[in-house]
Order: structure tokens, then C-alpha cells, then sequence
């Protein structure tokens, strides 16, 4: 476990080592870190725009002492999941190190535009997503935690849900996936079984969504 | 208690004035500034306006962790008549983020805005040398040259040294758009002198005079 202290020092090494400008944005528990909505998190998640930065990102996280976690340890945290990360370990911090794809998520323009903080460490530039897009990401990818940090998210903060059905709608079409399927199933489950402040008129806007995409699926399959 | 705190913040959640705080929480006027003064001491506001300016604040359910010192956008409003609306919260981390390289990175954004309002930092700058190994890093030698300039030209700036002038001046191959597209109907003779293009008229300038 990382609280936001121990991942500023880890940022502080990374920016210092670094030789040019790297970007990334940082997604789930990490990025909670920065909106004080969790105290500590398993795993640092960066999404990088470009397969290079995050190739030098790994090259300095192994001289770090980070070391490379084989792909069928990634498999068994991201189950049947395509699109994973690339995971360095040490000790009792993990790196899960993605570029553009979140599993069945894409980092969109509007995800960018939409970034709530962004933190200079020397040469390694973080940038948070927004609370919306944190929600975004974390429907897709079914980890363990990922529902009760949604909820936690949903439960301190203001979140604006045209955002969030606007971005799914996106991710369908940017995306093989019927995103909007995931969303209402989780937000669903959120509702029901965490009790979340969901507003129901957005459930059945997603719902609706949903039922439009699958439909329209069916008809050019058929 | 922190049900009570949650309670108000979702109420207040957004931007309000003082009244509207009273409104929301239909309490009286010395009460409403009782409780934004609680909750910006436990982080929850951000207060900006202020003297001519209705004093409005933020209030917002999460916190933003404000490690590190203030970025671009802060600097700038701390030092300029033209306050800018910060799309994000910037941090520099391990560092403080100087005057020299705020107007480096301002040039260097291309924003119009940005730029216009960090004109003001120009009369705060204290060494030039510093000024030009930033420029010279961004590649905008010849822009932060020309917008020193402008500000010359509005506000009571300090002399340029001259080997710094030469410096700025004898940069190559560096884009003419300071902000891309636009050019100015008032600022050619310093357009001409340094070779790129300066997108404000004296009517953008006028913030300054007042």
C-alpha cells in the first residue's frame, strides 16, 4: 500500500531521473489520492499517451529497483482482460502502467480536457482525471475495490452525469465495447447493493442507451 | 459532525457570494460568514474577487491536495490586473515555480489570455539572465523579447540588460505566431524589430491602464 505522501517521493525520484518532459495521467486509487477521497491505494496507475514515455518510465522504475511482473500475473489480476498494463513491483508498491487504453476504456480528448490537477515533479508531469472520468475508467475493469472507490467517489464529490452518459456514448463509438452496458451494470449495482446517489432518471437514461445500442446490434448481426 | 459539514457542503456545493450562502442556509449574514470561514480552514473554499470585486467562493465537497507551490495560473494572479479562471489546480513540486519561467511557460502556451495577463510579471522580474536560459530552453527567445517589449510599453518594466537584448534578439528559427493566427495593427515597429508576430492591439491593453 501507497498513501499520497510515499507517491510523492516516488514521483519526486522518477522526475528527478528523468532526462526530458514525460506526461501520464493518473487514474483510480492514485488519483483519489490527490482528492483526498482515500488514504492509500495497492496500485500506482498511469495511462501514458505514448508508447516511448512509458517505456522510459520502466527503464527508470527498474533502476529504482522495480522489478517487471511476467504476464500471467497480469492475467490474474486483470482477468480475460485485454488491453493491460504493463506491472512493476517493489516491495509493497505495484505500478500498472497502461498507454491510451484503460482495458475497455479509451483515454479520450474530453478525458484530457477535462483534468482537474496537474503536479510538475522536476521533468515528470502528472495530471489527474476528474472524478467523472475516474468513474469512467474504473466501470471496465472488474478489480477487486474498484466498486467501493467508485461509491467513495460518487459519495464526496459533486458528479456532474451528462459527463459521464456523454463519455460512454463516446467510448461505444470509439470502442469495440456496448459501453454503456457496463456503466448501467455497474451503477446499478452501485445503487443497489452500496446504496450510491445515483439518481435513478440517470439509470434509466443509460438503461435506455443501452437497450438502443443492443438493439442496433442485434439488427445489423441478424 | 462531519454528517452536519457534508450536509452543508453538499448544499453549498459551486460558487456563491455571501447572500447566497445565507440563502442556502437560511441563517443570517454574520452566521454565513462564520461557516465559509469554518470550512475554508478545513479546505473546502477557495475564495477569489475582493476589493471592487464581489468576493465569491468555491466550495467543493472534495480537496484538492495542494502539495507543493503555486503553478502558473496562481503566480500570474498574484502578480497581474487580469485575473484568469485556473482550468486546473497547478502544483510545482520540489521547486518554486520563478517569475522567469512563468512568463516562459505563459509564452510558451500560446494562449492569448494567458499571455496577455502575464505581461504584469515582466515588472517583477529580477534577473534577466535566468530570463533567458528558459527562453532559450522553449525555443521562444525572440517572443519573450517582443512581449517584454509590449509590456514597455504599458507598464513601468526595468531596463533590459543589453547582452540579454542581443541574446534574445540574434535567436533563430523560431515560429513568428506568438499566439497562433494573430497579429497586431499597433505593435509593428516591435513586430519588425523581432521578427514575429504580436497579437494584441492597444484596445487588448487596456486593463493595464486603468
Amino acid at each position: 500500500m501507497i498513501n499520497l505522501e510515499q507517491q510523492n517521493e516516488l514521483f519526486k525520484l522518477i522526475g528527478e531521473s528523468l532526462k526530458n518532459k514525460i506526461e501520464c495521467y493518473v487514474i483510480g486509487g492514485s488519483a483519489m489520492l490527490y482528492y483526498g477521497t482515500k488514504g492509500s491505494t495497492k496500485d500506482v496507475d498511469l495511462v501514458f499517451e505514448h508508447y516511448e514515455d512509458r517505456k522510459k518510465i520502466i527503464d527508470t522504475l527498474k533502476s529504482l529497483g522495480f522489478k517487471e511482473r511476467s504476464s500471467r500475473v497480469v492475467s490474474l489480476v486483470y482477468v480475460k482482460k485485454k488491453n493491460t498494463p504493463i506491472m512493476l513491483e517493489r516491495d509493497e508498491t505495484r505500478f500498472d502502467l497502461f498507454v491510451n487504453k484503460i482495458i475497455n476504456t479509451a483515454l479520450s480528448d474530453a478525458m484530457k480536457e477535462r483534468v482537474k490537477s496537474l503536479y510538475e515533479y522536476e521533468k515528470f508531469i502528472v495530471k489527474v482525471l476528474a472524478p467523472e472520468d475516474l468513474i469512467i475508467t474504473k466501470c471496465a475493469t472488474e478489480r477487486a475495490g474498484d466498486r467501493k472507490d467508485a461509491y467513495e467517489i460518487i459519495h464526496s464529490t459533486k458528479i456532474d452525469w451528462s459527463i459521464i452518459i456523454k463519455e460512454s456514448i463516446y467510448q461505444a463509438e470509439v470502442t469495440p465495447y456496448l459501453f454503456p452496458v457496463f456503466l448501467f451494470d455497474f451503477l446499478y449495482e452501485l445503487k443497489e447493493d452500496l446504496k450510491a446517489d445515483i439518481p435513478r432518471k440517470v439509470l434509466d437514461e443509460i438503461k435506455k442507451i443501452s437497450e438502443d445500442m443492443l438493439e442496433r446490434k442485434l439488427k445489423r448481426n441478424s | 459532525m462531519k454528517e452536519s459539514i457534508n450536509q452543508i457542503l453538499k448544499e453549498l456545493e459551486g460558487l456563491n457570494t455571501i447572500e447566497l450562502v445565507q440563502k442556502k442556509l437560511k441563517v443570517k449574514k454574520n452566521t454565513a460568514i462564520k461557516k465559509i470561514h469554518e470550512l475554508r480552514k478545513l479546505g473546502y473554499v477557495e475564495t477569489s474577487g475582493g476589493g471592487k470585486q464581489p468576493r465569491i467562493y468555491r466550495v467543493s465537497r472534495i480537496k484538492i491536495q495542494k502539495i507543493g507551490n503555486p503553478g502558473l495560473y496562481e503566480i500570474i494572479n498574484q502578480n497581474s490586473p487580469i485575473k484568469l479562471v485556473k482550468p486546473y489546480e497547478h502544483r510545482i513540486i520540489n521547486k518554486a515555480l520563478t517569475i522567469e519561467e512563468a512568463i516562459v511557460k505563459a509564452v510558451k502556451s500560446g494562449n492569448f489570455r494567458l499571455i496577455l495577463a502575464s505581461l504584469a510579471l515582466f515588472n517583477k522580474l529580477k534577473n534577466w539572465s535566468r530570463l533567458y536560459e528558459f527562453a532559450k530552453k522553449e525555443n521562444v527567445r525572440r517572443k519573450t523579447g517582443a512581449l517584454y517589449e509590449v509590456a514597455r510599453a504599458i507598464i513601468r518594466v526595468r531596463r533590459m540588460d543589453d547582452k540579454t537584448n542581443r541574446l534574445l534578439l540574434n535567436a533563430k528559427k523560431e515560429n513568428k505566431y506568438i499566439v497562433q493566427g494573430l497579429k497586431s495593427k499597433d505593435f509593428q515597429d516591435i513586430e519588425k524589430k523581432w521578427k514575429v508576430y504580436i497579437p494584441f492591439d492597444h484596445k487588448d491593453l487596456k486593463r493595464y491602464r486603468e
